[in-house]
């Protein structure tokens, strides 16, 4: 082999040799930006899920203080039936007790 | 000479196989750094997603359940007002009408003295008006009236309900014992009275 052959050897597995190390690298971008859409996928998953949970606990809350209210409105309508039924049962005497102050305080 | 050269050939080729290999290691590890850095990432923003979901969901609660017990407290004081009211409508109403009993003569010698008294002078004023009262039916009230006090008969029930109202000669001092002026005077007294007798309270 002549010295012009080997050269031209040399410079042909040179050639060869950066085309492996560039492919390498471009696959290794091709990882990395990969990767990064599955990172961004996972982070979405996750909030979506999030965001999910944080509904269902704003929709239990709300069920829950909805349902106090109406225990609260139930409360409330016994208190003012206990009130009139009093009021029915001592008019009366308050309306006698009041009168005798004002004529006589 | 040509031993050599693939020697040299199969290096230069090893060695870049050896970056490229050490390329892709590089890439795989910075690609499992990024997977657990987004999971991580993900982990903290769920976590502040739901712990602001928890806050806000207490916030929804205490709103409801605070616009709600408002809403009831003001509809029993409502319900207690409207009940205070209708008795005090009667009281007013009994009042008014209490030329009719037996009572009437001694109240309205003890108011028109109350409020001789009150005048402190000589000759005082008295101005006197119950509903269905005529003369006739005042002879008493004179009698407690000083010698030289002056009483004034009302047709009409002064402030509506019936009372009396004296003054110094000069009306510079006056003394409102109407039935108005007694309710407004007892006011808390009769609030309190009420609603012992009605509430218990």
């Amino acid at each position: 082999m002549s010295g012009i052959d080997a050269v031209k050897k040399i410079v042909e597995t040179e050639a060869q040799a950066r085309r492996i190390v560039d492919e390498a690298s471009a696959k290794a971008q091709q990882i990395i930006s990969q990767t990064r859409e599955q990172a961004e996928l996972i982070r979405q998953e996750a909030i979506a899920r999030a965001q999910q949970r944080r509904e269902e606990i704003l929709s239990e809350a709300k069920n829950k203080a909805e349902a106090e209210a109406l225990r609260s409105d139930q409360e409330t309508e016994q208190i003012l039936n206990s009130y009139r039924k009093l009021s029915e049962e001592r008019k009366a005497a308050a309306v006698s007790k009041a009168v005798e102050l004002i004529l006589n305080a | 000479m040509s031993e050599s050269l693939e020697k040299l050939q199969n290096r230069i080729l090893s060695e870049a196989k050896h970056k490229a290999d050490e390329t892709i290691k590089e890439a795989q590890a910075k690609s499992q750094q990024i997977l657990e850095d987004a999971r991580q990432r993900a982990q903290k923003e769920s976590e502040e997603i739901i712990t602001k979901g928890n806050v806000e969901a207490e916030s929804i609660r205490r709103s409801i359940l605070s616009s709600k017990v408002r809403v009831n407290r003001l509809r029993i004081l409502d319900e207690k007002n409207r009940i205070v009211e209708d008795i005090i409508h009667s009281v007013e109403d009994q009042l008014s009408r209490i030329s009719k009993s037996e009572q009437f003569e001694e109240t309205a010698q003890r108011f028109v003295t109350e409020a001789v008294k009150a005048v402190d002078t000589d000759q005082p004023v008295v101005r006197i008006g119950f509903r269905d009262v005529s003369k006739r039916n005042l002879d008493g009230v004179s009698r407690v009236l000083p010698k030289g006090g002056k009483l004034v008969i009302d047709e009409k029930p002064i402030d509506d309900l019936g009372g009396v109202v004296a003054t110094d000669p000069e009306g510079k001092v006056v003394f409102n014992n109407t039935f108005k002026s007694r309710l407004e005077r007892l006011d808390n007294q009769l609030l309190t009275l009420i609603s012992s007798t009605v509430f218990g309270e």
